[in-house]
């Protein structure tokens, strides 16, 4: 089908989000070849000035990248390992299973935020439950205020928080699977493990690698734990990407250089995503 | 099946839905409690624990004049916010992405694939990155602390997951049925509003339900993009944490801001037991 | 109201969905496009309703352009291979879209409806919901809706395709009949199939399609007797016709050592010289005085048994008209029936025919 009509129905949708976003793309880009601060507002040009601060000096901004990096695969693969797991238990004859499907949905309906405030009071290191619990054996982690702790904390409550989505998606992939596959399988008198080994895993795959890139992107954003828990502390031991370009630009108000961060950021992203959708599709699909 | 997997199977579940539980939990037992019962360590049980109080919940409704924290606007704001945001991009969405998956579109080196990567690509986008030009553009508009302002910027942030899922969601649909509806006397445009959006509606449902979820939930632009005038839940929850903090009226607030979401996670389970969500979500 | 095609062609990435078809077609007969998989079949039926655009060429319809017409314009019905109705609606309103869609007051579309329902035996289904229907019934929905219409072209692609074997025969001699009072009237009918025997039982004209070429248009008997070429031959019969190369040689045809034929008497304007040779399943049959062929398969279809048959290179299927049953490898003689022999040239054009459609 070829009409003339197709443009009524994109072009609405269309210009609205260009509308919406041509100008603070391209306002971006102009901010961060500009020395815009709160001493000196205004959109002066000093060339790639912060992109050179950026690479030479400032190790800041790359260990929250690395942390970032490295908190964000390991939520991820907690959340996909959990996820999963979750799924296939319910995906078949378990009692309460409508039960059990809501209730494994839930954390992703609530506000992070809110949760995180919550949670917050559950690791609270003298007055919350948690360490309530510790007391018992007689130690209280700091779970807020040490470094090797913070980071673990956030990763907590990331999972809770985001593994339902997972979940979601990965049931969902489960209840669309064809049944044929198993019927052989059961026929050739496969187990369970090797059904899952040979079988549901490799089916999965597709589904799989999309939710993986999914939760990737959304993990790559964390902001509101990080901002509520431990803002980025103690010191800046928990701190990432995005916290650290907020700080810059809107707790230190540079806002040229905190441009420049963040276009720097959205491009490592883009690459490393597709890069990990190309390895992650190599792997499963060969597995 | 073995009875060491089932075994397995139910004490997991079972250690989950604790975990899932807990701080539920948790907040539902300290919204009951008063100064006095939360600086005193942790306690779980009412009139076991600590005498229950009633004043975490008051607070609620109370004006600010008063000593509360008023969260029925922000509640109503964020319903509006997010219903409105949903609406818009549900239905520039769903047109978009019919337009993608039935018509084919060129311009030099652009094809159907870029358009609705395009589309898509705004959530790789960290909130971050837009929240300063936002701000300034808002600015400008006179749209700053507005409902409309945040209806804008959420329209943004949602129209990606509408046009995502119904993308998908009409690529499964024959596009002989458009066909049939064209030649029985339809113009494309009343077929797609006669024929294909009849039928599309448990799409539509699913990418509604996914935009309320994350139009709710979003907590970073209603942080930035609001000051005084408007203010949605999350942030006039969160403000209540800034001086000190008062775990009690934080607990219930929290609790009351989850509720609704709790009706949205059964229909979602519904969907997903019929089947319906299967085919959106891939 | 006739409909004329010049030079309709289309072209994909590298092959040719439509290369160079003309025709001209007029109202109260059935024109069916035989062809296999992937010929064009669909395509062409859809440009003629409007839903593709062809690259180059133009249809014209009474003697005014149809390419400017819009399909939702164009007086056109379709049923699709596919059953394809509006899962939203029951019967009787999807039967009714297309009448109400053109604004026919509400009393005539009751009785057109209610026609339309008797006409392809659905009564008592009018508020059922299509979901609710077997396959057979849903491809009656789609029917009675093209019918409704009263369009001036009425095309259906491979209506029966997806249907099984009991139901495609019975709902076929309904389409027959239906069609033969619809065809009466004032509409142009294309029915598209790759099965031969259904090209053949609907009568008609029948245009043989491949690689989105028309190979031969003609009567269902001209096309029978006299295929205009090997592939017109393999497409047009069921099984496909047999082919051999072989030399003729004096009043000999050799087609290996072992298989020699005496020429027959329509093939004597023939020169000496190789040619590709053709012979219907129902020519070879099991004979005392045959040559010794090796079966590789025996398919019985109802009262009669397929036979594929090999010597020597020479794989034939042949026809046995009783159900017997053999063992693979086991050797029998074949006889082949010289007066059903087919001839055509290298370059596979029919040389001779045993109905003397001799070139």
């Amino acid at each position: 089908m070829n009409f003339k009509h197709k443009y009524l129905f994109l072009l609405p949708g269309f210009l609205v989000l260009l509308g919406i976003l041509i100008f603070p793309i391209g306002f971006t880009v102009r901010l961060s070849l500009s020395s815009w601060d709160s001493f000196f507002p205004g959109l002066d040009f000093i060339g790639l000035e912060n992109y050179t601060r950026l690479f030479t000096d400032d190790p800041r901004f790359w260990e929250a990248f690395q942390r970032l990096s490295f908190m964000s695969v390991i939520t991820v693969f907690l959340q996909y390992t959990i996820g999963f797991a979750l799924a296939h238990m319910v995906w078949k004859e378990i009692k309460f299973q409508r039960f059990f499907r809501v209730l494994f949905l839930i954390p992703m309906m609530t506000t992070p935020v809110i949760m995180t405030v919550i949670w917050k009071t559950v690791f609270h290191e003298s007055l919350g439950p948690v360490n309530d619990f510790f007391s018992l054996f007689g130690v209280t982690p700091l779970w807020l205020s040490s470094e090797a702790l913070s980071k673990v904390t956030v990763i907590i409550v990331e999972v809770w928080q985001w593994t339902p989505f997972m979940f979601l998606l990965l049931l969902a992939g489960l209840l669309s699977l064809p049944k044929e596959p198993f019927l052989a399988a059961s026929i050739d008198g496969a187990g369970p493990i090797r059904k899952f080994v040979y079988v549901t895993f490799p089916l999965m795959a597709p589904i799989s690698i999309g939710a993986i890139i999914i939760r990737l992107i959304e993990a790559s954003k964390i902001m509101d734990t990080v901002y509520v828990l431990t803002s980025g502390g103690p010191g800046t031991s928990s701190e990432t990407s995005s916290f650290y370009i907020f700080i810059k630009g809107l707790r230190e108000f540079q806002f040229g250089y905190s441009a420049a961060l963040s276009l720097t950021y959205l491009i490592i992203m883009i690459i490393s995503l597709t890069i990990i959708a190309k390895m992650l599709v190599k792997l499963m699909i060969r597995s | 099946m073995g009875t060491f997997y089932t075994t397995l199977k139910y004490t997991a579940v079972t250690i989950w839905s604790m975990f899932v539980i807990a701080p539920f939990l948790w907040a539902l037992s300290t919204s009951f409690k008063d100064f006095n019962s939360v600086t005193s360590g942790a306690t779980y049980i009412p009139w076991v624990d600590f005498e229950p109080t009633l004043e975490g919940w008051r607070v609620l409704l109370r004006s600010p004049a008063q000593g509360g924290v008023n969260i029925v606007e922000p509640y109503l704001n964020s319903i509006f916010v997010t219903c409105l945001a949903s609406f818009i991009s549900i239905l520039l969405g769903t047109l978009a992405a019919y337009a993608l998956s039935r018509y084919t579109f060129k311009a030099g080196f652009i094809k159907n694939d870029d358009i609705t990567f395009f589309f898509i690509s705004q959530r790789i986008m960290p909130p971050v990155v837009l929240a300063i030009p936002f701000f300034i553009m808002l600015g400008k508009l006179g749209l700053l602390d507005t409902l409309l302002g945040l209806v804008m910027v959420y329209v943004v942030l949602l129209m990606p997951i509408a046009v995502w899922i119904m993308v998908d969601f009409f690529n499964k649909v024959p596009v002989e049925i458009d066909e049939t509806a064209l030649i029985d006397g339809c113009n494309p445009i009343q077929a797609f509003f006669k024929v294909v959006l009849p039928n599309s509606i448990p799409g539509m449902v699913v990418a509604g339900l996914f935009c309320m979820i994350f139009g709710w939930t979003d907590f970073f632009f209603a942080f930035i993009l609001t000051f005084t005038e408007v203010q949605l839940l999350p942030v006039a929850i969160v403000s209540l944490n800034s001086s000190i903090t008062p775990w009690w009226s934080l607990s219930a607030a929290a609790l009351v801001s989850v509720a609704p979401l709790i009706v949205v996670a059964f229909i979602v389970e519904r969907y997903l037991s019929k089947g319906n969500l299967s085919g959106a979500l891939k | 109201m006739t409909l004329i095609a010049s030079n309709l062609t289309t072209k994909g990435k590298e092959e040719f969905f439509l290369n160079d078809i003309s025709f001209e077609m007029s109202p109260g007969k059935i024109y069916t496009i035989i062809g296999r998989t992937l010929s064009g079949k669909t395509t062409l039926l859809k440009t003629i309703a409007g839903l593709i655009a062809q690259d180059s060429g133009t249809l014209s319809f009474n003697g005014n352009n149809f390419d400017v017409i819009p399909v939702w314009k164009r007086q056109v019905a379709m049923v699709y291979q596919q059953f394809i109705n509006y899962p939203h609606l029951n019967v009787y309103d999807n039967i009714a879209f297309p009448l109400k869609q053109r604004k026919v007051d509400l009393a005539e579309i009751k009785d057109r409806v209610k026609q339309a329902i008797e006409q392809v035996g659905l009564e008592g289904f009018e508020e059922r919901k299509i979901q609710a229907l077997s396959g057979g019934q849903q491809q009656r929905v789609a029917l009675a809706r093209s019918l409704v219409k009263n369009a001036n072209i009425l095309l259906l692609d491979e209506p029966l395709v997806n249907l099984d074997y009991k139901l495609r025969e019975q709902l076929r001699e309904e389409f027959k009949k239906i069609f033969s009072s619809k065809a009466s009237e004032e509409a142009i009918l294309i029915y598209s199939t790759t099965d031969p025997i259904e090209a053949m039982q609907l009568g008609g004209e029948v245009i043989v399609m491949d690689e989105g070429k028309i190979l031969q248009q003609g009567s269902a008997k001209e096309i029978y007797e006299n295929p205009r070429s090997t592939k017109v031959a393999e497409i047009t019969n069921d099984p496909a016709m047999n082919l051999f190369d072989g030399e003729i040689n004096g009043k000999k045809i050799t087609l290996n050592k072992e298989v020699i034929l005496n020429i027959p008497k329509h093939f004597k304007d023939l020169p000496d010289g190789k040619y590709s040779f053709g012979i219907r399943a129902s020519g070879v049959t099991i004979d005392k005085s045959g040559f010794p062929f090796q079966i590789e398969l025996a398919e019985i279809s109802g009262s009669e048994t397929f036979l594929h048959l090999n010597n020597d290179q020479i794989h034939v299927v042949g026809l046995l008209d009783a159900v017997k049953n053999f063992n693979i490898g086991e050797t029998v003689k074949v006889s082949f029936d010289i007066e059903k022999l087919y001839a055509f040239g290298s370059d596979g054009i029919l040389m001779s025919s045993p109905y003397n459609g001799t070139k």
